[in-house]
């Protein structure tokens, strides 16, 4: 540990840096670009021309409240859903012995590894069965526990000391008392990692959405999205690109909201 | 206490579970049922009002699979991605976090940031940057080898380079989230190991080879898991770019299943899911192994 | 007690399955035509649209519902992208509107799956294009009503053309030196686009395909991709591509048009929905630096029949209402009212003499196109069988294979997968 860092370590990553966020940096500038320069050839990088139209014509043509508050309920909703069911699971997984630990986490691994696709009308055929098309719950419920964070979780409990946690069980805390005073402080960085996983999932997550709502007024923004910009034989990518970065905002703000939690865990505080 | 502590481990254990569990009842379970008897039948996508009016063919399907040459094809391209994309992937991760953690103390948060950023940023955006990064004539990668006097070829139409522009594009995607995992993996591994490691005289790699790597066994095991996984059933990055072409070597298997069901061939395309779901669980178990803690 | 897990699902699955079997049909009687009640519609009409159709359609439903003050028509506009596999989870989900507007290359595979219902009698065929009306018909029965036309003819730089001294082509043999001319004096690096493979590639070589006199099936349902009017068509088309006349690298979509106003590419071929792309990109000043005329004559004239149709389900809610508001759609005068609305060429033949298309110059080379242009069989295998098509092109574009090998692997291919009848 060198206490201000290594000058080439500064230097390879800027480079890096360069080279990951130039297409972020082509979108930024390409939405202010008319119709002609995005595709024209040979590429550009500054806007020849700078115009909003993009932007008026994303704002004017679309329901941006409706299909924002969509996709902020359903992405808020997966994400706590995720952050609070699949830590639990991954808790006893990881740190508790019982009947049919195994079968539950062959489930969960199961489950992480069938294809999407060859699941997907079987799942629509059921959710429409059961009346929850074109509802907040069809578009919420199959997503709120998804194997991938509980995985992570197990991941992540696993290494938090079990002395810890068997010095509070000689105490007489029962296990939900543990999970919630002892383990889940101790979780920053992973629940922070799987609530932007998940939300980020769920604010861009297409098919499913744009099967399940059956009115306009149940879409979300990337259904929307596709729905104005991409025609029968043509590509709107003036609108695609300024909404991609409309979209993109909440993400970012989320991200940078998260990512100091990514670097306080445990270590911190010395154990082991 | 009428109940033993096993028994009551048990209930604790369900009752966490128990949200999990349900939803795997409700949602789950009768999906992945019906979709995995759809294998074994020649159900069509005529047939989808009519589930249970279909031939039930055994193991037809699967048979099948193995004298399709497209299928086979795919399957080697999707060999080639898991098995270039994934440790290309992690390393290139590991790298810039541990250069982010431990290698830099000022502007973290904008490298943090900045390394996460092709993760949002719309996969439309990154698939018409890319193109022209590529572009023969005025990309900017040709561009620099035309600086070093080599010319360029056409990365994404040349049948032997589209496949290796795809996995260095998927792992430059890929890369942010791996970051964050390990990143945050990084952050449970004590510093008191690296002081007594610092007073032992360890250089800078016996600290990586004999601390870090070994500590961030989990967050590498679920990284590896989840990026075989991802790559094995990578399609994106061949339905922006390329469409399979040229000549299929861009085809990959979950492309050709979501081709299959687009045609209407589901129960087809059923099986070869349940193929590939297979390999990824024996490509899983294999990396459970390999990176199992050592005790 | 992991292995049980796949064991049980498996003998569960089997188990469910083993109890039924495919019953064939009994025999092919071509289903009773769906009757419309007279007078005025009334209730709730509820419509899918894609794209720009469904963000504008509720514009054209206004005059219906003046005329039919008791209906309210519901429009639910659906993304183009991901609207086959909407259509086809709902058609399983049974979460059908009453109506729906569905892309002509998908009719065989929607009518097949019994969701759809047949046309009224009352609906008069000889009003559309025939080859428009064609794409309805499955099996003999015709499912749904052609709304809107997409045929292809050929775009071309005149400015270019001027430069190099030549006329727009009529023949083959034109358009190869009129391509030969834009490249070596015009000075585009592609004397004309011709897609050399990848998704859709048959909408522009089959249109060559049908000038040859050649046919996707014969007069039995069977396909005819090894002939040797379509071989002629074939090394007609990649002889393009061999010479370096059109590329054979993939375009990425919208690639086409902005080469086009760049002037890379002299000419192209494409439907009319371009005009007002070339106009975004190219601005309101290309206008007299481009021109479009009908596709060139081989043995005959033909081109590419699509666009779209619209169909009612057998489970809709308000059917009669639903075919009511059909109708109104294939007026002559609310076709031509939808040109103005959202530009689609209209499907109804008598449409065109509206004052707002009879005027229209460009608009006219794609009516008198549509007249010979003829569509792929509306067979529910179609999307796949046009995949392989997609693939021999690009093989034989790339001579990667000889054009006699391609047709057979083709023909071979397509055979296997059959009509799905």
């Amino acid at each position: 540990m060198t206490a201000k860092g290594r000058w080439w370590v500064y230097v390879v990553l800027t480079a890096g840096l360069l080279a990951v966020i130039s297409p972020f940096v082509w979108m930024l500038l390409s939405s202010v670009k008319p119709a002609g320069e995005i595709l024209g050839t040979p590429p550009t990088w500054l806007p020849g021309h700078v115009t909003g139209e993009h932007y008026r014509s994303l704002f004017e043509r679309l329901d941006l409240a409706t299909y924002l508050t969509n996709s902020v309920a359903v992405a808020v909703a997966v994400t706590v859903g995720n952050m609070v069911f699949c830590s639990m699971l991954g808790y006893v997984l990881a740190k508790l012995s019982f009947r049919g630990r195994r079968l539950l986490f062959g489930l969960v691994m199961g489950m992480l590894m069938v294809p999407g696709m060859v699941t997907f009308v079987p799942l629509f055929i059921l959710v429409s069965n059961v009346g929850l098309a074109n509802t907040y719950s069809g578009l919420i419920l199959p997503y709120l526990v998804q194997p991938v964070g509980v995985f992570l979780m197990r991941q992540f409990i696993g290494e938090l000391p079990d002395e810890l946690i068997d010095a509070a069980r000689v105490d007489g805390a029962g296990e939900a008392r543990i999970f919630a005073r002892i383990v889940l402080p101790l979780c920053g960085p992973a629940l922070a990692t799987l609530g932007i996983i998940t939300f980020l999932a769920s604010w861009n997550n297409f098919l499913w959405p744009l099967v399940v709502a059956q009115t306009e007024d149940m879409y979300t923004m990337p259904v929307a999205l596709a729905l104005y910009s991409v025609g029968q034989n043509s590509i709107d990518y003036g609108l695609l690109l300024a909404g991609a970065v409309v979209v993109v905002v909440p993400v970012l703000l989320l991200f940078t909201f998260l990512q100091r939690h990514f670097t306080q865990g445990i270590a911190t505080t010395g154990f082991r | 206490m009428a109940l033993s502590r096993a028994t009551h481990r048990t209930i604790v254990g369900w009752t966490f579970a128990l949200p999990f569990a349900v939803l795997f009842v409700v949602f789950m379970a009768g999906p992945v049922i019906a979709s995995l008897g759809m294998s074994f039948t020649d159900i069509r996508g005529t047939d989808l009002r009519t589930p249970l009016n279909v031939g039930v063919i055994g193991l037809e399907n699967y048979a099948r699979l193995f004298s399709d040459t497209r299928f086979l094809r795919a399957a080697w391209n999707t060999v080639l991605f898991v098995v270039l994309g994934v440790p290309l992937t992690i390393v290139l991760a590991l790298a810039v976090a541990l250069g982010i953690d431990r290698g830099v103390t000022k502007f973290r948060t904008v490298f943090r940031v900045g390394y996460y950023l092709p993760v949002v940023t719309s996969i439309v955006a990154v698939a018409v940057v890319w193109r022209f990064l590529l572009h023969p004539d005025s990309g900017m990668v040709n561009g620099l080898l035309g600086l070093a006097g080599i010319d360029g070829p056409n990365w994404l139409t040349d049948p032997d380079l589209a496949l290796p522009s795809l996995i260095v594009m998927a792992a430059w995607r890929g890369m942010g989230t791996l970051m964050v995992i390990f990143l945050a993996g990084l952050q449970s591994i004590p510093r008191t190991l690296y002081e007594a490691a610092a007073i032992d005289g360890a250089g800078p790699w016996q600290r990586l080879r004999d601390i870090t790597l070994p500590m961030l066994r989990p967050a590498l095991l679920f990284a590896a898991v989840i990026t075989g996984i991802g790559y094995l059933q990578v399609f994106e990055e061949p339905f922006v770019m390329t469409q399979g072409t040229p000549l299929d070597r861009t085809l990959t298997v979950s492309y050709y299943i979501y081709n299959q069901f687009g045609f209407g061939n589901y129960g087809y395309a059923a099986a070869m899911s349940y193929v590939l779901f297979t390999v990824i669980v024996g490509l899983t178990v294999v990396q459970f192994r390999l990176l199992r803690p050592k005790t | 007690m992991r292995c049980r897990i796949p064991f049980v699902v498996l003998m569960t699955s089997l188990l469910a399955v083993a109890a039924c079997g495919r019953e064939t049909q009994t025999g092919a009687a071509p289903q009773q035509p769906s009757s419309v009640g007279e007078g005025k519609a009334t209730g709730e009409i509820t419509v899918w649209a894609m794209g720009g159709e469904g963000e504008n359609l509720g514009r054209l439903a206004a005059g219906f519902e003046r005329e039919n003050p008791g209906a309210t028509v519901k429009v639910t506009p659906v993304p183009w992208d991901g609207a086959h596999n909407k259509l086809a989870s709902s058609i399983a989900a049974g979460q059908t509107p009453d109506v729906s507007l569905i892309g002509t290359t998908w009719m065989g595979e929607f009518a097949k799956t019994g969701a759809l219902q047949p046309t009224p009698s009352s609906f008069d065929r000889a009003a559309f294009f025939p080859g428009l009306w064609a794409t309805t018909e499955v099996g003999g029965t015709s499912y749904g009503v052609p709304w809107y036309a997409d045929t292809r003819s050929l775009y071309y730089r005149k400015d270019l053309a001027e430069k190099a001294g030549v006329r727009p082509p009529a023949t083959w043999d034109e358009l190869k030196s009129f391509a030969q001319a834009l490249k070596d004096k015009g000075g585009a690096a592609q004397g004309i686009n011709l897609q050399a493979g990848g998704t859709g590639a048959w909408q522009t070589f089959m249109p060559f395909g049908w000038q040859a006199g050649a046919e996707l099936v014969d007069g039995e349902g069977k396909f005819t991709l090894d002939t040797p009017r379509m071989r002629t068509a074939l090394e007609y088309y990649t002889s393009f591509h061999r010479s370096g006349l059109s590329s054979s690298d993939r375009l990425v979509p919208g690639a086409q048009v902005a080469d086009f106003v760049s002037g890379k590419i002299g000419a192209f071929v494409s439907g009319a929905y371009d005009r007002s792309v070339i106009l975004k990109q190219g601005g309101p000043e290309f206008a007299s630096k481009y021109g479009v005329v009908e596709l060139p004559k081989g043995e005959r004239a033909a081109s590419f029949a699509g666009g779209g149709d619209l169909v009612v389900f057998k489970n809709a809610r308000n059917a009669d209402g639903a075919w009511k508001f059909i109708r109104y759609l294939s007026r002559p005068d609310v076709q031509a009212e939808w040109f103005t609305i959202q530009a689609d060429p209209p499907a109804v033949q008598s449409a065109w003499q509206d004052p707002a298309l009879a005027k229209d110059d460009f608009l006219q080379v794609f009516g008198r196109q549509l007249k010979v242009a003829k569509a792929p069989p509306a067979i529910p295998t179609w999307e796949q069988v046009a995949a392989v098509i997609d693939g021999g092109i690009e093989q034989a574009a790339r001579g990667t294979a000889s054009v006699s090998d391609v047709l057979r692997t083709m023909q071979a291919s397509a055979a296997s997968i059959g009509t799905g009848n």
